[in-house]
C-alpha cells in the first residue's frame, strides 16, 4: 500500500502545479456569480435556476478533470520517458495502476470538495439555510461515480493508442449513459433479436452513472436526503465496477511492453 | 556478473544492449530462457529492490523538484524517514545537485537532469547499478564525473552493469567487458582477454563485430 | 451587475431580435424546452421526460392552474412513469424526485408557508419569452404568478405590456391585463375598456366569420372559443360587482354560446335575474 499512496501523492501533485483545476474553478465561479446576479422580475430569492446551472457545470468540470487528468497518465508517463525508472524500482504494475487510479481519484474528490464549498456558499446566499446532509449524500456519490469514470479512463488508457481518443471515447460513453442510460430497456423492448438481446447486455452492464447525476433535482429542489441504506448500496454497486475496470487494466498492463 | 565488479556491455546500435537490460529490468518478456537478479527471477518486483537504474535518455517529473523526486522514489523503496531524508541529502551531495535541490526539474539542463537520474539510481544504495550509456550527452567534465562515481562505487564494493560507446572509458574503468552484436553475445572475459592481440579495445570491438577495414 | 441589467431591459426587443438571428426557427424549440423546463421546476423536478408517458403534461400544470389557458390533459399524473421496469428501475427511482407535487402547494415538503417557492419557474419563463416572443401562454404563466402567488401586479403588468408589443392587440394578453386592473389595482372602469379591447380583438382576428358562426363546435378551436368565454365571464363578473345585472346577464348569454358547460353559466344567470349576485 505505501508504493500505491506514493504514485497517488505524485498523481495529486501533479494536479495542483498543473492550470487545469484552477481554470475550470474560476470559470465555474465566474458563470454562477453572473447567473446569480441577475434579478428576474426584480426578485431577489430565485436561486434554484443558478443551482441547477452550479451542479450541471461541476458535474462538466468534475468529468473534464477526472477523464483528461486520468487519460494521460500511463501515456504520459510512456512519452515522458518517466515510466522507466520508476517500473526499474521494486514497484509491481499492478500497483502502480493502483495508484495511478487512486491519485486521480482523490484529485477528482478535493476538486469536488471545492465545487461543493462553492456551491453550498453560493445556496445560502439566498436560501439561508444548509441542507448538508443532501450536499453530503450528493457530493459522494459524485465522487464514487467519478471514480467509476476515472478506472474507465484508466482502463482505456492502456487500450486506445492516443490520450486525445481515450478521452473522446470516455466523454461519448460517460453523456450517453447520463442522457439515455436509464432508457436503453425501452429501446430494447421495441427492437427486433438479436438487436433487442444486446442492447439489454448493455443497459444491465453500463456502470448506473445516470443515477448520481439524478441526484442533482433532489438537491436543486429541496427534497429529503434518500435513505442511507440505498446510498451505501449504491456506492457499493459503483464500487464493484471500479473493481472490474482496474483488474482489467492490471491484466492488460501485466502483458504490455514498455519499453 | 560477479559482486563487486565493474562490468561494460558493448555492441553497436541495434546489438540489444538496451533490449537486455529491460528484460533485466522487467520491461519486457524473454522470448526465450530466463534471467534473475541476487537469485530472484526479474519479474519479480522485489528482484529490482537492490537495484538502481539509469535510463539512456533521463527525463524525470518536471512538475517536481530534485528532493521531491528522491523523496518518492525513496518511499517506493521502503526507507524509513530519517534514512530517507540522509539518502537524499547524501546523493544530492554526491552528484553536486545541493543549491538546485529546491528547483522544478523542468528547470534544469541536460547535464543537471543526468546527474538527478544518477541520483535515483543511487538513493537506495543498491548492490547493482543498471547504467544505460551514462556519458551520453555529456560535455567531457560531466564524463569525467560520471566516471568518478563509478570509480567510487566499485570502491565501495558495489557492482555496476554499464553499456557504453565510449571505448576509452571502458578501458579505463571497467573489470570485465562483454560485445554482443544482433542479440548474440560474441565476446566476454576480463578487458586484456577481449583486447588480446589488438593494440586497443576500439580495434577489438571492430574484430569482434566482424567489421572489415 | 443589477443596473447594467436593468439598463439592457430597455433593449429587450433588440435582444429577443437578437436570439431570433442567431438560432433563426430552432429559437421557438428552445423557448418550448425552456417553458417544459418551468414546469419541470413547478413540479420540484417530478417530471416526465420524452421516454414516459406525458399524457397528463400535454398541457403544463403551471399554466393549467392560472385558469387562462384550456388544459388538454388525460391521464394519471401522478404514474407517469408507470410501475418500475426492473431491479435498475425500481432502485433508480429512489434516487430521483418521486412524488407529484406543485411548487404553490408547497412543494416536497408540504409546506403552504412557502408557497411563494413558485418564483423558481420565472427565470426559465423570462428564457422563453424572449425566445419566442410570439408565445402568448409565457406572458399568461407569468403574469398570473406574479399577480396571484409573488404579489407583483405592477411586475405582471409589465410583462403583459412586454407581451402586448410583441403581440399587439392579442385578446388573451388583453384578458389577463384587464383581470389586473380589476383584482389588483381595483379600477374596474379600466378593467371593463381593457376586457372590451380583448373581446374586440377576439373578433378582429378572423372578420370574415361571423362571431355565432365561429362559436360553433366545428368551425374553431377549443382554445380560441376559451379565450372568448374567459373574456365574457369576467365582464360578466365586472359588471355584476358593479350592481348592473343587465350586463353581466348579456356577457353570461355570450359566453354561454363558447362555453361546453353551459348549464354552470345559465345557472349563474338564473341567480343573477332572481336579484342575487
Amino acid at each position: 500500500m505505501r508504493n500505491v499512496f506514493a504514485v497517488a501523492g505524485i498523481v495529486i501533485k501533479e494536479l495542483y502545479r498543473r492550470k487545469d483545476f484552477y481554470v475550470l474553478f474560476i470559470l465555474t465561479i465566474i458563470i454562477c456569480l453572473v447567473m446569480g446576479s441577475i434579478t428576474v422580475f426584480n426578485d431577489t430569492d430565485i436561486i434554484r435556476y443558478v443551482k441547477d446551472l452550479c451542479l450541471l457545470l461541476i458535474w462538466v468540470s468534475s468529468l473534464i478533470i477526472a477523464i483528461t487528468t486520468t487519460a494521460r497518465q500511463i501515456p504520459a508517463e510512456k512519452e515522458q520517458r518517466t515510466l522507466l525508472p520508476l517500473l526499474a524500482k521494486p514497484l509491481s504494475r499492478t500497483q502502480l495502476i493502483f495508484g495511478k487510479f487512486l491519485g486521480c481519484w482523490v484529485v477528482c474528490g478535493l476538486a469536488l470538495l471545492c465545487f461543493y464549498i462553492f456551491f453550498g456558499a453560493l445556496a445560502a446566499s439566498r436560501e439561508h439555510h444548509w441542507p448538508l446532509l443532501n450536499y453530503a449524500q450528493a457530493a459522494f456519490l459524485h465522487w464514487m461515480a467519478l471514480g467509476v469514470i476515472v478506472a474507465m479512463s484508466l482502463l482505456g488508457s492502456l487500450v486506445f493508442a492516443a490520450p486525445s481518443s481515450n478521452s473522446t471515447i470516455c466523454f461519448s460513453i460517460v453523456a450517453a449513459i447520463l442522457c439515455i442510460g436509464r432508457y436503453l430497456d425501452l429501446f430494447a423492448v421495441r427492437m427486433q433479436e438479436p438487436g433487442r438481446s444486446l442492447v439489454y447486455s448493455i443497459y444491465y452492464a453500463l456502470p448506473p452513472l445516470e443515477i448520481p447525476f439524478g441526484l442533482r433535482d433532489r438537491i436543486i429542489h429541496d427534497w429529503p436526503p434518500v435513505d442511507w441504506p440505498s446510498v451505501g448500496l449504491l456506492a457499493l454497486y459503483l464500487l464493484a465496477y471500479m473493481l472490474f475496470f482496474l483488474i482489467a487494466a492490471c491484466l492488460i498492463f501485466r502483458r504490455k511492453a514498455v519499453n | 556478473m560477479s559482486s563487486g565488479e565493474v562490468f561494460g556491455f558493448l555492441g553497436p546500435n541495434g546489438a540489444g544492449k538496451t533490449t537486455t537490460m529491460n528484460v533485466l529490468l522487467g520491461f519486457v518478456q524473454p522470448t526465450s530462457g530466463a534471467a534473475s537478479l541476487f537469485g530472484i527471477d526479474v519479474r519479480q518486483p522485489i528482484a529490482r529492490r537492490r537495484i538502481g537504474y539509469l535510463p539512456e535518455l533521463t527525463y524525470y517529473y518536471k512538475f517536481l523538484t530534485a528532493e521531491e523526486l528522491l523523496r518518492f522514489y525513496a518511499k517506493i523503496f521502503g526507507l524509513p524517514g530519517p534514512e530517507r531524508e540522509r539518502r537524499i541529502d547524501e546523493t544530492l551531495k554526491l552528484v553536486e545537485l545541493e543549491s538546485a535541490r529546491k528547483r522544478l526539474i523542468k528547470t534544469y539542463s541536460k547535464g543537471m537532469q543526468q546527474r538527478i537520474g544518477l541520483a535515483q539510481a543511487l538513493i537506495n544504495n543498491p548492490d547493482l547499478l543498471i547504467l544505460d550509456e551514462p556519458t551520453s550527452g555529456l560535455d567531457p567534465l560531466g564524463r569525467m564525473k560520471v566516471r568518478d562515481i563509478i570509480q567510487r562505487l566499485k570502491n565501495e564494493g558495489k557492482t555496476v552493469f554499464f553499456s557504453s560507446h565510449e571505448m576509452g572509458e571502458v578501458e579505463t574503468v571497467c573489470d570485465r567487458v562483454a560485445i554482443i552484436a544482433s542479440g548474440d553475445l560474441k565476446a566476454a572475459g576480463s578487458v586484456e582477454q577481449v583486447m588480446k592481440g589488438h593494440a586497443s579495445l576500439e580495434k577489438a570491438f571492430l574484430n569482434v563485430i566482424g567489421y572489415q577495414n | 451587475m443589477q443596473p447594467r441589467f436593468q439598463a439592457m431591459e430597455i433593449a429587450r426587443h433588440e435582444s429577443n431580435i437578437f436570439f431570433i438571428r442567431i438560432f433563426g426557427d430552432s429559437s421557438r424549440i428552445f423557448a418550448n424546452a425552456a417553458f417544459t423546463r418551468a414546469d419541470a421546476y413547478y413540479h420540484s423536478g417530478y417530471y416526465p421526460t420524452i421516454f414516459d408517458n406525458n399524457e397528463a403534461f400535454k398541457t403544463p400544470h403551471m399554466a393549467e392552474d392560472t385558469g387562462a389557458v384550456a388544459s388538454h390533459n388525460e391521464g394519471e399524473e401522478t404514474a407517469f412513469m408507470g410501475q418500475p421496469r426492473d431491479w435498475l428501475d425500481a432502485f433508480s427511482r429512489r434516487f430521483i424526485p418521486n412524488r407529484h407535487t406543485h411548487l404553490d402547494q408547497g412543494g416536497p415538503a408540504d409546506d403552504l408557508r412557502s408557497s411563494s417557492q413558485v418564483r423558481e419557474i420565472l427565470p426559465w419563463l423570462d428564457l422563453a419569452t424572449q425566445m419566442n416572443p410570439q408565445d402568448i401562454r409565457t406572458y399568461l404563466v407569468i403574469s398570473f404568478w406574479l399577480r396571484t402567488d409573488l404579489n407583483q401586479a405592477s411586475e405582471a403588468e409589465h410583462v403583459l405590456r412586454g407581451g402586448l408589443r410583441e403581440n399587439p392587440g392579442n385578446p388573451q394578453l388583453l384578458f389577463e391585463l384587464g383581470r389586473i386592473y380589476f383584482e389588483d389595482y381595483h379600477d374596474p372602469a379600466r378593467a371593463r375598456s381593457i376586457y372590451e379591447a380583448g373581446v374586440r380583438s377576439w373578433a378582429l382576428e378572423k372578420p370574415k366569420i361571423p362571431m355565432v358562426v365561429r362559436l360553433k363546435y366545428d368551425n374553431s378551436t377549443f382554445d380560441d372559443r376559451f379565450v372568448f368565454e374567459q373574456l365574457e365571464v369576467h365582464l360578466a363578473q365586472l359588471e355584476g360587482s358593479l350592481g348592473n345585472r343587465e350586463a353581466a346577464i348579456v356577457h353570461l348569454e355570450q359566453a354561454k354560446l363558447a362555453s361546453p358547460d353551459s348549464d354552470a353559466l345559465q345557472k349563474m344567470i338564473d341567480q343573477l335575474k332572481q336579484g342575487h349576485p
